[in-house]
């Protein structure tokens, strides 16, 4: 049960990914089947419904796109907890980066709308960046002292963030006429889309930035020594690693990836930044992540599920008249069932101080 | 700043800190056996909807308010299932739970939406009744309210002064030593989080059926995640989540003061104080005791694991 | 072994699901999901499944409408989806298609372009953040009508109807004013919009011109459908004094509820369902009822005929009604509001005539003039006589 090879190290690679890729498929059948006893119970038809979902979601040229763009936050989000995840910090507070990144972002979009776009854009996401990192220097700083437990301040971050987002959102960005949110973004502060759907830039630069996750643990110095750290910090500071550093480090760069998301969301997704839009987009960062064990092609799988299933279930209430929140039961399911079954080494040892 | 309107934020704060209090009570229970539950905002959610079906269905407000209870920690054991049996990641499975909470609660609630219920009776202390009307309507209270603080002491007496709190501490500081000394993590656990699960259930049925009496999808507003900071807060002690509790909810009660004042003064940051202040006292201590965490707080526990 | 742990785990699931589906009497022989006594009546279901069904007719019409909150709220939501309820009711040949709780505008976005792949032709969206989304759609799909509740833009297939509820307000203010003993008027409200802050302004005109230093305290929750908040506002209102509360959020049943639970009058607004959380206290209320409007709007894309027109009706044309007086109202009380609904519609009382000054005395109305719908949208201040900050 307890491996202690990173799983994407295993010579027998392929092997490994077959028999992943069945245990996971069977998982989420069983999850479908448990979800289609409650959409039974509550006299609604589970396979026409689930056939409903899978036309739409993958079957049509829109249903897809619009399943890639659900997938976007998630890649990012999940992307800001897998790296600090490498030295065994807990960043539970992707929600509260996200949202500074995207009041941040929203700041630059409203101030400088004059600004053409390729200039206007990359400061948008640096200021998204640089509020996430603030956000995350906080907990970061209070772990590396070991003053306080990141998990413990970064939650209680996460009640702040939205707050102080409608904090500026009615205090200075609200106009009479419009209720919960700011006035519609300039285009040139909205990222470009491709092929006449809603994909946007953020897409590819989260893809990107998977691709260098994987490359920078795997063949950089740097990567090597998070993996000392993660291993086993004591043995690591001994070894002369800046080990506080390092901790400091991952969860800032974690938070300016999270701040990054929070301004594809207002810049690509919304176009303007409305109170309280995220509703949990963090904490299911955080469980895609946990759950492909920081793994990059784990993300990817993981964000496409989730993303399929809540697309789905837009379309669920319009013919099957289900409520759109009831989906959070299919997916809380699809984790239940992941959670149940794996084990990841470094975390079932529990939060190491 | 007159007499009545001091008395008219205390009200206030004691009507919506009630359900804060319950539900902070529970989560105390089950982070003192070593369990963290961030669920808690669904846990609140399924209990809350289906404690507002039941007293629709029946009449009876007491049903739901059991109901509520009941199923709050039918929910908790399933979290149980997965972080005590299965040993999956506390942080992790409870964010799940929540998932699951904004769901099942979504289904259950949506034929009681906007649906007429008769909330839990208010009732007003013998001794009060002589009171000018104005103030006897602040202080006429239900049940719930006034059972609160009364529970609050029940919690200390149980973690504090019976055998069973004895244990649950020990599990909830090394699980390995309450074991090698006869006990049962396990059990113990599935307990605690069963306790914690009615409490918070209380909670949630003082929110939907006497405070709001009203469903609507996600009304806990981060309730859940409140009670969490309140736990810290109030440093993993029942009696001192009473002030937690009557904190925060003061917050809101003389932010809306202020706003009915004319007095400009962003209720968002005032509402961002009390985490704040919980940060800071976090520091504080972090520096002198290691805050009083139970150790081994997010542990699974394996059996005989070295 | 594993499998036994995962058949428990089932079990589990499935014992809590079942409990709960199983909440109700024994009254429901099936499993079909129980609705709730006093529900008004529900959304016809639409068919299971959308496209390839063949149905016995082809539907003359399919109308996507999308609401931001619950449709059973007794509130906005319920008074938009009973309205387009009404659609049904007098033309049998259109199909309708429901989408609630869609609160945000990219949101607004998937849900109408799901509408549009099912067939619908004509989109109704009633939600304040549904105007964007829903104007730049209709550039997209120019073949499909939208109409849009409450805002102000207009495109060749896009256009805007409401109510026009100041007047009601305005009566509704003279009724607060008639019952009010402490001269303190409590008015919940969900974000400081124009249209809210010309609600409690015409409201508190209302109410001074039977008591003339009445005043209008405004707690805002800034959601439009966060129960806990509203009951939090109420009862802080209600602590300051007010012995009449109204609101303008979606659904009234918390606000209503507790003014109930403490003895203190209310008035409601957005749907007449309110009536039923305040059997003794209630005064009166207003409800939209746009069902009349919406059966023409669809009329005229039927046939062919429909142009974008920009509609506002009131009280007299049947788009807003006043709901009956309680118990506790007097006679004379009663008959010197219907005196002032009678003014109103004969245009012998106009509710923001100047001369209007504002909180801090300056006239934001100068006399002789009136103040203009599309300026009423852009309020941002408070009449004289109410206490609370208009941003």
């Amino acid at each position: 049960m307890r491996e202690t090879t990173p799983f994407f190290r295993s010579a027998r690679l392929w092997q490994k990914w077959i028999d992943s890729v069945a245990r996971y498929t069977l998982m989420i059948l069983l999850a479908l089947a448990l979800f289609g006893l409650i959409l039974l119970l509550s006299g609604r038809n589970p396979l026409l419904s689930y056939r409903d979902m899978l036309k739409f979601t993958l079957g049509s040229a829109y249903g897809f796109s619009e399943v890639l763009v659900a997938m976007t936050p998630m890649l990012l989000t999940a992307l800001a907890v897998a790296l600090p995840s490498r030295l065994i910090l807990i960043n539970v507070g992707v929600e509260g980066q996200l949202y500074i990144g995207a009041c941040c972002a929203t700041w630059a979009a409203l101030t400088f709308s004059h600004l053409p776009a390729y200039l206007l854009l990359p400061l948008m996401a640096l200021l998204g960046m640089l509020g996430g990192a603030l956000w995350a220097l906080v907990p970061g700083y209070l772990k590396a002292r070991g003053i306080v437990n990141e998990t413990i301040t970064t939650l209680l971050l996460n009640s702040v963030a939205p707050k102080i987002v409608s904090f500026f959102i009615f205090g200075f960005w609200h106009s009479p006429v419009d209720t919960d949110k700011t006035a519609n973004f300039v285009p040139a502060a909205r990222l470009p889309t491709f092929f006449g759907t809603r994909i946007d830039l953020s897409f590819w630069i989260a893809l990107a930035l998977l691709g260098v996750f994987w490359w920078f643990m795997k063949f950089t110095r740097w990567g090597l020594e998070m993996r000392a750290i993660g291993g086993n910090p004591q043995a690591a500071r001994r070894n002369g690693i800046p080990v506080g550093s390092y901790l400091v480090a991952a969860m800032c760069v974690g938070g300016a990836i999270a701040g990054l998301a929070g301004m594809a969301q207002v810049s690509g997704y919304y176009g303007l930044l409305l109170a309280n839009f995220s509703r949990g987009i963090g904490y299911m960062g955080f469980l895609i992540s946990w759950l492909s064990f920081g793994d990059p092609l784990g993300i990817l799988l993981m964000s496409f599920v989730v993303a399929v299933i809540f697309t789905g279930g837009n379309l669920l209430q319009l013919t099957q008249a289900l409520p759109f929140a009831a989906i959070n039961l299919l997916l809380a399911l699809t984790l239940f069932v992941v959670l149940a079954r794996v084990r990841f080494p470094a975390f079932a040892r529990g939060k190491a101080s | 700043m007159t007499l009545l309107s001091v008395l008219g934020v205390i009200s206030s704060a004691i009507f919506s800190g009630t359900s804060l209090l319950y539900t902070t009570l529970g989560e105390v229970i089950t982070e003192r056996s070593g369990i963290v539950n961030l669920g808690l905002e669904g846990v609140l959610l399924v209990s809350a909807s289906s404690g507002f079906a039941v007293t629709c269905r029946t009449g009876n407000p007491y049903l739901g308010v059991l109901t509520a209870a009941l199923v709050g920690g039918l929910m908790n054991l399933v979290l149980g299932y997965v972080v005590v049996t299965r040993g999956g990641n506390q942080l992790a499975s409870g964010l799940a739970l929540m998932f699951a909470g904004f769901g099942l609660s979504a289904l259950i609630g949506k034929p009681y939406v906007g649906a007429k219920i008769h909330g839990l009776p208010r009732i007003l202390l013998p001794g009060l009744a002589k009171l000018p009307r104005l103030y006897t309507s602040l202080f006429q209270f239900d049940m719930l309210i006034y059972l609160a603080i009364p529970t609050a002491f029940l919690v200390w007496w149980l973690l504090y002064r019976t055998r069973w709190g004895l244990g649950l501490r020990a599990v909830g500081e090394s699980a390995d030593t309450a074991f090698a000394s006869g006990r049962n993590p396990w059990r113990i656990r599935y307990q605690a989080l069963f306790v914690g699960g009615l409490l918070a259930g209380l909670g949630a049925a003082h929110l939907s059926i006497a405070y709001a009496m009203n469903w609507t999808e996600y009304m806990t507003g981060g309730r859940g995640f409140i009670a969490v900071a309140l736990v810290i807060f109030s440093k993993w002690h029942p009696l001192r989540a009473i002030v937690g509790a009557l904190l925060f909810s003061g917050a809101v009660a003389f932010q809306l003061l202020l706003q009915a004042s004319g007095v400009k003064v962003s209720p968002f940051l005032l509402d961002t104080i009390p985490y704040f202040l919980t940060l800071l006292v976090l520091m504080v201590w972090g520096g002198t005791r290691r805050y009083a965490a139970p150790a081994s707080l997010g542990r699974v526990y394996h059996g005989t694991e070295s | 072994m594993n499998r036994s742990r995962f058949a428990s785990l089932a079990a589990v699931v499935t014992l809590l699901s079942l409990l709960l589906t199983a909440c109700g009497p024994a009254a429901t022989p099936t499993t079909v999901p129980p609705s709730a006594p006093p529900a008004p009546p529900t959304a016809t279901p639409v068919p299971p499944t959308a496209a390839p069904t063949p149905t016995p007719e082809k539907p003359c019409l399919i109308i996507g409408a999308l609401y931001g909150g619950p449709i059973t709220d007794a509130g906005y939501n319920q008074a938009m989806h009973d309205s387009v309820m009404a659609i049904k009711e007098n033309i049998a040949c259109v199909q309708i298609i429901e989408a609630e709780n869609v609160p945000d505008e990219a949101g607004a976005t998937t849900t109408m372009e799901n509408m549009i792949a099912q067939g619908a032709k004509m989109i109704i969206a009633t939600a304040f953040n549904h105007q964007n989304p829903a104007f730049e759609l209709s550039k997209k799909y120019p073949d499909v009508i939208f109409e849009h509740a409450g805002g102000w833009m207009m495109g060749p297939n896009f256009a805007n109807f409401f109510g026009k509820p100041p007047d009601t307000w305005y009566l509704m203010g003279v009724a607060a004013g008639l019952m009010t003993q402490s001269g303190k008027l409590g008015f919940v409200a969900a974000f400081p919009l124009g249209w809210t802050l010309t609600f409690v302004n015409a409201f508190t005109l209302g109410a001074q011109s039977v008591k003339p230093d009445v005043q209008t305290i405004v707690a805002f929750t800034f959601a439009w459908g966060d129960s806990a908040k509203e009951a939090d506002a109420t009862n802080s209102l209600i602590n300051q004094g007010c012995d009449v509360i109204t609101m303008h959020v979606d659904s009234p049943a918390t606000v209503i509820s507790t003014a109930e639970s403490r003895g203190v009058y209310s008035i409601g607004f957005q749907s007449l369902a309110a009536q039923q959380f305040a059997p003794e206290y209630w005064i009166t209320g207003v409800g939209y009822t746009l069902g009349g409007k919406l059966t023409w709007l669809a009329s005229k894309v039927i046939d062919g005929t429909w142009e974008p027109i920009f509609l506002r009706c009131g009280l007299a044309d049947g788009c807003m009604a006043i709901a009956p007086f309680g118990p506790k109202v007097p006679q004379e009380v009663q008959d010197r509001v219907n005196q002032v609904r009678a003014d109103l519609e004969a245009g012998n009382i106009v509710v923001f005539k100047g001369p209007i000054v504002d909180q801090d005395g300056n006239i934001r109305v100068p006399e002789g003039e009136v103040l203009t719908d599309d300026k009423m949208s852009a309020v941002d201040w408070f009449v004289k006589g109410v206490i609370g900050s208009p941003k």
